[in-house]
């Protein structure tokens, strides 16, 4: 249907185009489209993802491939949280670096001060994470749109400043080094390769979590309070509430996440916990596609992919980074991985326009 | 027993009382119109009920018990479902998910029963969308069941509405003006579907413009002039009441 150029541009259309069509078409068959009912339950095609992110690493042995996979999968796990609170709820935040950066500085303190193992650490983390998050949240969800996403970003640079100066408990501007890498039951993640199963068999574990969460009760009622909060509350699902507890699940993720970080990095310092980790989430979320739980995956996968390999152009970097950014936002404003039948529908008709337009200047 | 009573009911904007010591009964079972000229009220007291709004005083009673100062989910999960004036169906939902979102209170479980989607989860949820199938189908929606809400024309929007308030299986429905851009046949279908929730057990509440079709329905109806009720009673008599009929006369010097 979709490889079918629409009636009025078919005379403008040359064969040429149909090169660019058949990707995208396929590229149509795997991405979902959120807003049908039975494309939320689990499919056979989830089990191909699955199994693609689980052979990578054995076909592709390189360790830069695993270690950029390991942070994307990072990356993952926070956009998974941020999603859920912003592509469902349609809240905004921007401090959810500060989660990340509250779980990461529980692992490193807990254990290299006190002794526990990162298994143990890691729980602490999550809870440390989703205990802020609640205290923080109760006041601060009250607020709507521009207002809530000062008061998030006032609280992410609020933690920093804490950070930076308290020095005897954080290590100040320099941080917290020597944290071990994660462990459990004597089993250690040493290696890019293991830490590659561990980081993406979380991933995996959250997102069948998060997927369940959004075609059940819970999702509806997120979608709900997005869409009119008044109407929400008329059929009794209590708005306050429903918000504060997927802000702090969102944070529970992040603290997770932030956790696993500081095992992996083996280091702990305020610089990674600010706004350069804040914006590129918002912007996975964002570009993957709100509400969709496949579009934070893909979205962390793709921008990660895209710094690291902007990173050789050093100074460059950066505007190559923006401008990609800023076409794909153009081109895919649902999110790279969302509705591309319709995304298709729309290029066929920019092209052919364009092509009447180009003929009658000349 | 009356279901919802209200009692001496009193709302100032500003200064400006749009509502002035309204009382009035809701019989269990019956259908109830209010009617009354623009900025006479209605919707102010439909927003007291609702709960949207407090009031400055005056009381509340649905089913015996003081609901005044409860929030708007709370009444709802008591029982009183509403439709809204200008139409709110969740545009980025599908039907279906509309209506069993309407279910919310009605399923449960705990945030990581869903997350896990324990068994019990599945059967619920399962049945669930069998029900919300079946308010579709009564409803004439089934065909569209997966179509976004936000791509119905509005007169389906507003039957999707009607169906979500009936998802929580109410006990008193509150519907803000549903014939308001409606087409005549579309008002037919509406008031079919209104006399059958009678039959349901569903008490009715209505404010209506469309006078032709509360007439039809309700069993009782009141009216509203600039915030105080003027009169009370069986369509036909309230129909010849002259007060009614000077109110609705010179409806356009009375906002002034």
């Amino acid at each position: 249907m979709s490889s079918q150029p629409a009636k009025g541009a078919q005379k403008e259309f040359r064969k040429r185009d149909l090169f660019y069509l058949v990707p995208l078409w396929v590229l149509s068959l795997i991405a979902p489209d959120p807003y049908l009912y039975h494309k939320k339950e689990f499919k056979r095609k989830d089990l191909y993802y699955l199994g693609a992110i689980g052979l990578a690493p054995l076909t592709w042995s390189d360790p830069h491939f695993h270690h950029v996979m390991v942070l994307a999968g990072i990356y993952a796990i926070l956009a998974l949280g941020l999603s859920l609170f912003m592509g469902y709820a349609g809240q905004i935040s921007l401090g959810h670096a500060a989660f990340f950066g509250i779980g990461a500085y529980t692992t490193a303190i807990l254990t290299t001060r006190h002794g526990f193992s990162p298994f143990v650490a890691l729980w602490a983390s999550v809870l440390s994470a989703s205990a802020v998050a609640y205290l923080i949240g109760r006041p601060i969800l009250k607020l709507k749109g521009y207002f809530l996403a000062l008061a998030t970003l006032g609280f992410g640079e609020i933690f920093l400043v804490m950070v930076r100066e308290s020095t005897d408990l954080t290590g100040g501007v320099i941080g917290i080094f020597g944290i071990p890498w994660f462990s459990v039951a004597g089993f250690s993640f040493d290696t890019y390769l293991k830490q590659y199963y561990l980081i993406w068999g979380v991933v995996a574990g959250l997102f069948i979590f998060s997927k369940n969460l959004v075609r059940s009760k819970l999702g509806r009622a997120l979608l709900a309070v997005a869409a009119s909060e008044d109407a929400a509350s008329s059929v009794g699902i209590n708005v306050p509430r429903i918000k504060l507890e997927i802000f702090v699940l969102g944070a529970a993720f992040a603290g997770l996440a932030g956790s696993l970080f500081a095992c992996i990095m083996s280091t702990a310092n305020p610089e990674t916990f600010g706004l350069g980790v804040t914006v590129p989430i918002v912007m996975m979320v964002i570009l993957g596609g709100m509400g969709t739980i496949y579009g934070p995956v893909a979205g962390a996968i793709l921008l990660t992919w895209l710094m690291d390999i902007l990173s050789r152009y050093q100074e460059y970097s950066l505007p190559i980074y923006s401008i990609i950014l800023i076409l794909l936002l153009i081109f895919f404003p649902d999110g790279i991985g969302t509705r591309l039948n319709v995304r298709i529908l729309y290029l066929i008709g920019y092209w052919a326009k364009k092509r009447k337009r180009d003929e009658g200047k000349l | 027993m009356s279901l919802l009573s209200i009692e001496q009911l009193t709302k100032e904007y500003d200064g400006i009382r749009a509502l002035d010591r309204v009382s009035l009964k809701v019989e269990g079972g019956s259908i109830k119109g209010l009617i009354g000229p623009n900025g006479a009220g209605k919707s102010t007291l439909f927003h007291l009920i609702s709960g949207v709004e407090k009031p400055d005083s005056g009381k509340i009673l649905f089913k015996k018990r003081d609901i005044t100062n409860m929030e708007s989910h709370e009444r709802s999960a008591l029982g009183i479902g509403r439709t809204f004036q200008t139409v709110q169906v969740w545009g980025n939902m599908t039907v279906v998910e509309n209506v069993m979102a309407g279910m919310h209170r009605r399923l449960k479980g705990s945030l990581f029963s869903y997350g896990l989607w324990l068994p019990w989860i599945r059967t619920s949820e399962k049945e669930a969308l069998k029900e919300a199938k079946e308010i579709l189908n009564s409803l004439g929606l089934l065909g569209k069941w997966e179509s976004t809400a936000s791509q119905l024309p509005y007169g389906k929007q507003k039957l999707l509405e009607l169906g979500r308030a009936l998802a929580m299986k109410p006990q008193l429905l509150l519907l803000d003006e549903p014939a308001s851009g409606l087409t005549l046949s579309e008002i037919e279908q509406l008031s079919e579907r209104i006399s059958e929730m009678r039959q349901k057990g569903v008490t009715v509440f209505i404010v209506e413009h469309h006078m032709g079709m509360v007439m039809e329905v309700a069993d009782e109806i009141a009216v509203l002039h600039n915030g105080e009720l003027i009169a009370e009673g069986k369509p036909e008599n309230v129909r010849r009441n002259s007060v009614v009929m000077e109110a609705y006369l010179t409806r356009g010097s009375a906002g002034k």
